[in-house]
């Protein structure tokens, strides 16, 4: 819309303030500091691309990153397929409505700290209340987190337990500004209930949908707490996944270069993934990166 | 008769994913109620007395509640809703300008707008904490709020939202002679209740989970948050479960409370708007 | 409202503020910035307040950081490389990472090394010199449950250090106590996966876990002592089967054991009182730490000292705490807070009614003769870590020998930055 050159700088100065101070300034920093590495003293040293070299080469490095990306191809869809499961669930009014909502939500108050810390005792081998039902129920006992083969899959099942209410949030409020209307014209026209989803719901939920996809890309990359917490990347490697590679190099091996370089190339991966999601989701009217 | 089994079948998945979700946060719950021993004493069977305690105590809430704890929630509550109120205005002007205007670099700045939440923190924690030290902000309330007030990620939520609201009605406002700063106030605003709840979750959910940043940026005991608060109940040596499930439980109910106030306002807006 | 000329009103704010920035020069006083463990309050405000009321102007501003994240904090705080913190918490172990990369300074003035154990005074060392002030120490004993014992009709271990279990006795009572598809065991490590509580397998066997010089792997822990003794470990979780598997968090271990899930316990004499206060009814005794009957017994030690900021600008002031915490009464009063096993000798001369147990008749032994800290290394950090998840990753299988050979390597690579 037409106004005057410096309406809409006005309006994004403070936010921009903001995050060029806090967030642009450290990342363009730890993106410099990435072409660099330190001696035992703390002096920087330049080393140019040394430190993305030695990551391009090391076979660790991209076993990492095959764990990350089959993580993120399972994980990403399927929070949002469930969170988008309940949101139409709990859409449509009904008797305690408002108590199953309301539940949905807890997970939300536990941070992932404390989530991770939870489950880990839920799902211990021997403590943990899980395996007591299954043992129980007559059912073998199940490794969980142990097991190089279920670490993962119980991974994602844990962080979609606390996610899947978290998006379910911006997807019903995404549902419920659907105009009753042009569902029940749209039943009347004789149209089923996958027609009507795919025809009516589906095409007005782009945007939050988009919202809800590349910020939990973004999440879900930069996961960190319950493999610090319960797996240390194990099993044998089974959840090492690329966030945790760069901690360890950071805070493990004091190699603060190949820490931020592993950063940067997330940040890359992210960033390229993010893009393509919101082309996938534009809606006609937008100008979208 | 669909309609029926349908509905019943509807009930039977809201009541089996409830139970999935909320069994963890009773277990947590049902623990802090327990004494020391007894916390773990059942674990690994299965039976009455894994689910139900078998000895009530409130010697853990009455140990968290004699030390800091207290002045834990405070902190976090402060800086969240501090974070929240200023992240409001400043996160949902800059989504309006993305949203409204056309300018140049307009898609440049929405890349790393995009890019600012996109970077791991701990790479950023050393040059945000040397920032902290030459402003000599460390060990003060700014340190802990002021970074976290313009996010990324809030301005992309309110973009989508805003994105949504038909341009049309803007152009009869400014034919009016409405200024930019009026219509965002009075029209764009108003018609954001719901937006603005959910942005006010997360960002308060973002601040009530803060543990590394704060450890790092305060050091003084009159500043320490909750997620510190509980996670100083375990040790290499020993953990405290009782005290680290007490003020974990505490931590989620006192959370839980704007949740369950946001929530039913804005269903009820949004329902309302759904009807305009 | 009284209009208040302009000249009064800039008068009382000029009053007022220069009131606000004169420091009060009542007594000069120094404040100490401390960076200690996040231990309960109720077990380290006292000793700072002990320490403040013998100096009386020196003050300490103490953070207590929690354990899962204090060490990655401390980086951020050391990396600056500011004069804050002035002290803080070293892991016996991490005195040689910090003091390589310059974050401690020399104590060997202010410490007087006869008062102490040789065991004490090397955990603090690098380079032949003192660079953490050896706080305290640990040792290992074996626990065991009695009544478990007496129903399966085994014969419990003595607590006699001449009468020393060997491991092979501890897998067969284990046998006969573990009913693993019952949820019951036989024997459990406190610390499953750290090289703090596993090593000594290997240096039973007389293995070296790291070269001398502290800076090479190879050839040290991928020998055939520590592939026999991981493997033996592994033996455990694998064909005894006598061990519950996966059991990494420290404080969840002692549960077992105390809730009557587990016979026997190889954990720190730490946990003593925790067990007889939180579990009432345990009826359980302490043996030696076993050994392999080929080889001789060693014990871990090493805990948490402290250290000094080099560039601290109170020197005074610090020297003060370094003297002051290592005197024979803040000792004491430490050990009667935190009951880690003392460092100075004077402590366990003196106290003859605490350490008359059998736990710390056998504690004392095994520090003056079979205790060994862990290997000193500038790249303590990086062994360790990649130490621990190999022993974590041991536990489901797969071959020994290749497993450390290729940690080995790996540690190698790390530590190739602190040569020279």
């Amino acid at each position: 819309m037409p106004a005057r050159r410096w309406i809409p700088y006005a309006f994004l100065a403070p936010a921009l303030l903001g995050l060029v101070i806090f967030r642009f300034t450290p990342i363009c920093l730890s993106l410099v500091g990435s072409f660099f590495g330190q001696s035992i003293r703390g002096d920087s040293i330049f080393v140019g691309v040394k430190n993305y070299a030695e990551l391009l080469g090391d076979p660790a490095f991209w076993s990492a990153v095959t764990t990350t990306l089959i993580f993120n191809l399972i994980i990403n869809p399927f929070q949002v397929v469930c969170a988008l499961a309940l949101a139409m669930l709990v859409r449509r009014p009904a008797r305690f409505i408002d108590v199953f909502r309301a539940s949905f939500l807890l997970p939300m108050t536990v941070s992932i700290a404390l989530t991770s810390i939870i489950w880990s005792i839920m799902l211990d081998p021997t403590l943990g209340p899980v395996n007591g039902f299954l043992r129980w129920a007559g059912l073998p006992p199940q490794p969980f987190f142990r097991s190089a083969d279920q670490a993962l899959t119980t991974l994602i099942l844990v962080a979609t337990w606390k996610g899947a209410g978290y998006w379910m949030v911006f997807l019903l409020a995404g549902l419920l500004a659907i105009p009753k209307e042009l569902d029940e014209s749209a039943s009347i026209d004789g149209a089923n209930a996958w027609q009507r989803f795919f025809g009516v719901t589906l095409p007005l939920m782009k945007r939050p949908l988009a919202f809800v996809l590349v910020a939990d890309t973004a999440a879900n990359f930069l996961l960190f707490a319950p493999v610090y917490i319960v797996t240390n990347g194990g099993p044998n490697g089974a959840t090492q996944l690329l966030m945790f590679e760069a901690y360890q190099a950071a805070f493990a091996f004091l190699n603060h270069g190949r820490s931020l370089a592993i950063s940067t190339i997330i940040l890359v991966i992210i960033l390229v993934i993010a893009l393509f999601e919101l082309r996938l989701f534009r809606s006609e009217d937008e100008t979208v990166a | 008769m669909r309609r029926r089994a349908l509905a019943i079948l509807r009930y039977v998945a809201l009541v089996l994913i409830a139970t999935v979700l909320l069994l963890p946060i009773y277990w947590l719950i049902m623990s802090s109620f327990r004494p020391a021993g007894d916390i773990f004493r059942y674990a690994g069977q299965f039976g009455l007395e894994t689910l139900v305690p078998q000895r009530l105590t409130l010697e853990n809430y009455q140990q968290i509640f004699a030390a800091s704890f207290p002045r834990a929630l405070f902190n976090s509550l402060f800086v969240c809703l501090a974070t929240v109120a200023l992240g409001v205005l400043v996160n949902s002007m800059a989504g309006f300008a993305f949203a409204v205007f056309d300018f140049p670099f307009k898609k440049a700045l929405f890349v790393a707008v995009l890019l600012s939440f996109m970077m791991p923190f701990e790479s950023i924690v050393i040059p945000l904490y040397t920032l902290m030290r030459t402003l000599r902000w460390t060990d003060t309330y700014a340190a802990l709020i002021l970074p976290e007030v313009a996010g990324g990620l809030i301005i992309f939520l309110f973009r989508q939202f805003f994105l949504g609201i038909p341009k049309e009605i803007y152009e009869a406002a400014r034919i009016d002679g409405a200024s930019w700063w009026r219509i965002y106030l009075q029209m764009t605003l108003p018609l954001s209740g719901p937006t603005i709840a959910t942005a006010s979750l997360m960002m308060f959910i973002h601040q009530w989970d803060a543990f590394f940043w704060p450890l790092v940026a305060t050091s003084s005991a009159d500043l320490a948050v909750v997620q510190v608060a509980i996670a100083r109940n375990m040790t290499l040596e020993q953990a405290n479960w009782g005290a680290l499930f007490a003020s974990a439980s505490t931590a989620v109910i006192v959370a839980a409370i704007p949740f369950f106030i946001l929530q039913r306002s804005y269903v009820r807006v949004v329902a309302v708007q759904a009807d305009k | 409202m009284s209009s208040l000329s302009r000249r009064q009103l800039l008068k009382t704010g000029l009053a007022g503020g220069l009131a606000l920035a004169t420091p009060h020069v009542a007594r000069a006083q120094t404040t100490l910035k401390v960076v200690w463990m996040g231990w309960p309050d109720n077990q380290v405000l006292p000793l700072m307040a002990e320490f403040e009321k013998r100096n009386p102007s020196i003050k300490l501003a103490v953070e207590r950081m929690p354990f899962t994240q204090i060490f990655q904090a401390l980086e951020v705080r050391l990396n600056g490389r500011t004069p804050d913190p002035d002290i803080y918490i070293v892991d016996s172990p991490l005195t040689a990472s910090y003091a390589a990369r310059g974050h401690l300074m020399e104590l060997d003035a202010l410490i007087d090394k006869s008062r102490f154990a040789p065991a004490g005074i090397g955990a603090a060392s690098y380079q032949g010199k003192i660079y953490s002030a050896p706080f305290g120490s640990s040792m290992q004993v074996l626990y065991f449950n009695r009544s478990l014992f007496g129903a399966a009709g085994v014969e419990p271990p003595s607590a006699d250090v001449a009468k020393r279990w060997t491991w092979e006795q501890v897998v067969e009572a284990g046998r006969k106590l573990a009913k693993p598809a019952e949820n019951l065991w036989g024997f459990t490590f406190e610390q499953q996966e750290r090289p703090y509580q596993l090593l000594p397998l290997g240096q039973s066997l007389g293995g070296v876990a790291l070269s001398p010089d502290g800076l090479k792997a190879s050839g040290f822990i991928d020998g055939p002592a520590f592939v026999e003794g991981f493997g033996f470990m592994q033996k455990l979780y694998t064909e005894a089967k006598i061990s519950p598997p996966g059991q990494f968090d420290t404080a969840l271990t002692p549960e077992l054991f105390g809730s009557g899930k587990c016979a026997m316990l190889l954990g720190g004499t730490f946990i003593f009182d925790t067990l007889k206060s939180k579990f009432p009814n345990l009826d359980f005794a302490v043996a030696p730490h076993p050994y392999f009957a080929r080889g001789k017994p060693v014990t871990p030690t090493g805990a948490w000292h402290f250290g000094v900021n080099p560039r601290s600008t109170q020197k005074e002031a610090v020297a003060q705490f370094v003297r002051d915490m290592l005197s024979y009464d803040m000792n004491v009063l430490w050990f009667k807070l935190r009951p880690y096993v003392p460092t100075l000798n004077a402590v366990w001369q003196k106290e003859n009614a605490t350490f008359s147990s059998d736990m710390w008749k056998i504690a004392q032994s095994e520090m003056q003769n079979t205790a060994l800290a862990r290997p000193a290394t500038p790249g303590f950090r990086e062994y360790e870590d990649i130490l621990r998840v190999t022993l974590r990753d041991m536990q489901s299988g797969g071959n020994v020998k290749d497993m450390l050979t290729a940690a080995a390597q790996k540690i190698d690579r790390e530590i190739a930055k602190y040569k020279g």
